[in-house]
């Protein structure tokens, strides 16, 4: 048996040495397999949309010819393209206004303690967990002029039979995509403004009790300002979500009647796979794409701003 | 005038009696202290004068007016919290504004009141910052400073200095005590620091368990405690406590302590089962005038005093005995002791005092 001398390195040492070693191929190789999915499901779909743009591929035939920047070029001729941008704002807009506003406005509600507020919690919470299919598909039904449940109720408070095909008119189809979608992601921001009331501290509130502010004071001077962090959340959330929001469109209305309801991703979509016109379609993908990134540095610089204030 | 009157207040969470018939007056001008034990009902008899807690019985006068059940905002009443509760995302000044603003009062004369404000605490150089980039004492006078803005007819402070460290807390002490003399408003101040309570208070409230032990001026609780309680809370060091055997001799008071006993001749109160005696009235005398013999066991020099700790010989019976530092004493030494005994306080079996020292 060798003694161990006082300053040879000790057994203890070498064994560390080893699981750092060991550590560091765990590490490797855990982080390999999703930059990998993340590469043969992000990366190169994105690449192979910027890559097709520059054709006129149809989406079957081996061959195609590239054409330079057409594509790009007939986007700014396309009405239908026009169209779909301003429905796209007009979307997001919405889409993060709404859920917000509802959120926030039912967080103040339940955490006031008004009786049921508990169960109500949960029912306001449960949309999020179904698919925007399901959601899309119950709202569809909601909406079904003959015996859907919205015109079934205002023909009893009328008196009157009431048939509207809310998803068939130009005029309403979008709005009601909306207020479906609204109802689904509402949960979202209620329960993120709920953790974010726990976290003000009661004797803010008691202040605002002993100096006599009006409820509406204390929720404009006190609980909002305070609920920043969570609103950076809520927003960031209803942005990329509103961005992905296609499903519930496809589900709906198609994006029709007459285009009336078509967003940016609807249109890429028809032009893509209706149409055929993949080369096009994947223009329209990429300055989607373009969009979307810019809105998000955008708002990633403005999170950092409120971080400066409030770190 | 604003006096405060509280007559037979209670309040209980579950089966849980917080406050239990509590009866006190303040004169207007008062500077009050409520002293206690954590968890006594000190922060929960603030907050029913507040209205932030209902009474659960019994009724609470503000300036000769019923306020029970009245809403905080509406009782004339300004509290300090201990833990500032100042406002993150607004400014001193902002903070210091809030209940003016909330008023709606023209913006000259919350700037004007503001920087009033700011002047008597010496804040005015911290007016745009933030309560973060503030320290402790400095948060403490903006949250002084949100209370005074708005001229309250009584002011509550829950334990306001006990997030500051020691030589802090001395200083604000002596500021709220000059703030008081300035303000000359009736203050109810909180908490469980006897030394806070002495220095500060013109007079004392001591409770325990939801109940009024006692009330007095700092001098008369430390001279004249009503009660074994008192006696203990009040003083520090505190007094010493020491049973008396049931059967003495004579015309004696015999104290237990382990095997041995100390007879104290000349001296009985009937019906006493304990006596209490402060450190600064035991006293070194030599063999023969001595009442007992102890072992010192440590020595606190304090400077201006030292402060001895006994251990009386065959017994674990701990006694502190405060001397002038001029005695050249040394741990393990064995010295005699005398009692004062004037200053014998006689306590009855349920710890009430039995006599006047
Ligand atoms: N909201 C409450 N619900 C139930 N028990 C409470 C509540 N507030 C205080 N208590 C209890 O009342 C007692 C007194 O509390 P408190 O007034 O805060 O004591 P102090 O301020 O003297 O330390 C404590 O035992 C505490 O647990
Ligand atoms: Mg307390």
């Amino acid at each position: 048996m060798k003694g161990v001398r006082a300053g040879s390195r000790s057994p203890i040492f070498c064994g560390a040495r080893r699981m750092e070693q060991s550590n560091r191929f765990w590490r490797t190789v855990l982080l390999a397999a999703p930059v990998a999915v993340f590469t043969v499901f992000v990366i190169w779909p994105l690449l192979s949309s910027f890559h097709y743009s520059f054709t006129n591929w149809n989406g079957f035939n081996r061959e195609f010819d590239y054409v330079g920047f057409s594509n790009y070029a007939k986007i700014v001729t396309d009405k239908l393209f026009l169209n779909a941008a301003i429905n796209t704002v007009i979307w997001m807009v919405a889409a993060i206004l709404l859920p917000t506003l509802l959120g926030l406005g039912l967080a103040l509600l339940i955490d006031s303690r008004v009786p049921g507020g508990t169960m109500f919690k949960s029912i306001f919470y449960l949309p999020i967990c179904l698919s925007a299919v399901v959601v899309g598909q119950i709202w569809v039904w909601i909406y079904q002029p003959d015996w859907g449940l919205l015109n079934t109720v205002i023909g009893l408070v009328s008196g009157e039979e009431f048939r509207y095909p809310w998803l068939a008119k130009p005029d309403t189809a979008l709005g009601s995509v909306i207020i479906a979608w609204a109802w689904q992601q509402t949960g979202l921001s209620m329960v993120i403004y709920l953790a974010g009331l726990t976290s003000i501290p009661e004797d803010l509130i008691e202040v605002c009790e002993i100096e006599g502010a009006t409820a509406w004071q204390r929720i404009r001077m006190l609980i909002i300002p305070l609920l920043t962090p969570a609103t950076v959340v809520v927003i960031a959330l209803s942005v990329i979500n509103s961005l992905k929001g296609f499903d519930i469109l496809y589900i709906m209305t198609g994006g029709g009647p007459f285009h009336s309801s078509d967003t940016l991703a609807m249109h890429m979509y028809n032009e893509s796979f209706k149409k055929y016109l993949m080369g096009y379609g994947s223009a329209i993908s990429v300055v989607l794409f373009l969009i979307a990134l810019t809105i998000i540095r955008i708002y990633f610089r403005q999170l950092r701003r409120v971080d400066e204030i409030y770190g | 005038m604003a006096d405060l009157r509280l007559e037979n207040v209670s309040k209980r969470f579950g089966d849980v009696q917080v406050i239990n018939g509590v009866d006190f007056a303040a004169k207007h001008g008062e500077f009050v202290v409520f002293v206690g034990p954590s968890g006594c009902g000190k922060s929960t008899l603030l907050r029913l004068i507040t209205g932030l807690e209902e009474t659960g019985g019994g009724r609470i006068f503000i300036g000769g007016a019923d306020v029970t059940g009245m809403k905080p905002s509406k009782r004339g009443v300004a509290m300090v919290f201990q833990s500032y509760a100042l406002f993150p995302h607004m400014t001193v000044e902002d903070n210091i504004g809030f209940g003016l603003r909330l008023a709606k009062l023209p913006k000259e004369e919350i700037g004007r009141r503001v920087a009033e404000a700011a002047r008597i605490l010496q804040i005015e150089d911290l007016l745009e910052r933030k309560p973060r980039q503030l320290s402790g004492g400095q948060r403490q006078r903006v949250a002084i400073g949100r209370s005074i803005i708005r001229d309250p007819k009584v002011f509550l402070f829950d334990e306001p200095l006990s997030n500051l460290d020691a030589a802090l807390r001395v200083q604000m002490r002596l500021e709220i005590a000059r703030l008081h003399k300035r303000l000359g408003a009736t203050m109810i101040y909180v908490t469980h620091d006897q030394t806070e309570a002495m220095t500060l208070a013109d007079r004392i409230v001591v409770i325990n368990r939801g109940r009024i032990e006692q009330v007095g001026s700092p001098i008369d609780l430390y001279d004249h405690p009503a009660n074994r309680f008192v006696s203990g809370f009040i003083g520090s060091p505190a007094m010493n406590f020491i049973d008396v055997n049931e059967h003495g001799p004579e015309n004696c008071t015999s104290l237990g302590a382990g095997s041995a006993s100390i007879e104290l001749d000349g001296c009985q109160v009937a019906g006493a089962t304990a006596i209490g005696i402060r450190p600064e009235h035991l006293e070194l005398a030599g063999p023969e005038e001595g009442d007992f013999p102890a072992t010192v066991e440590i020595i606190e020099k304090l400077g201006a005093e030292s402060l001895v700790y006994l251990q009386f010989d065959g017994s674990d019976l701990p006694l502190t005995m405060r001397t002038s530092p001029e005695h050249p004493l040394c741990a393990g030494e064995t010295v005699h002791v005398r009692f004062n005994k004037d200053r014998i306080h006689f306590f009855d079996r349920d710890g009430k005092i039995l006599n006047r020292p």
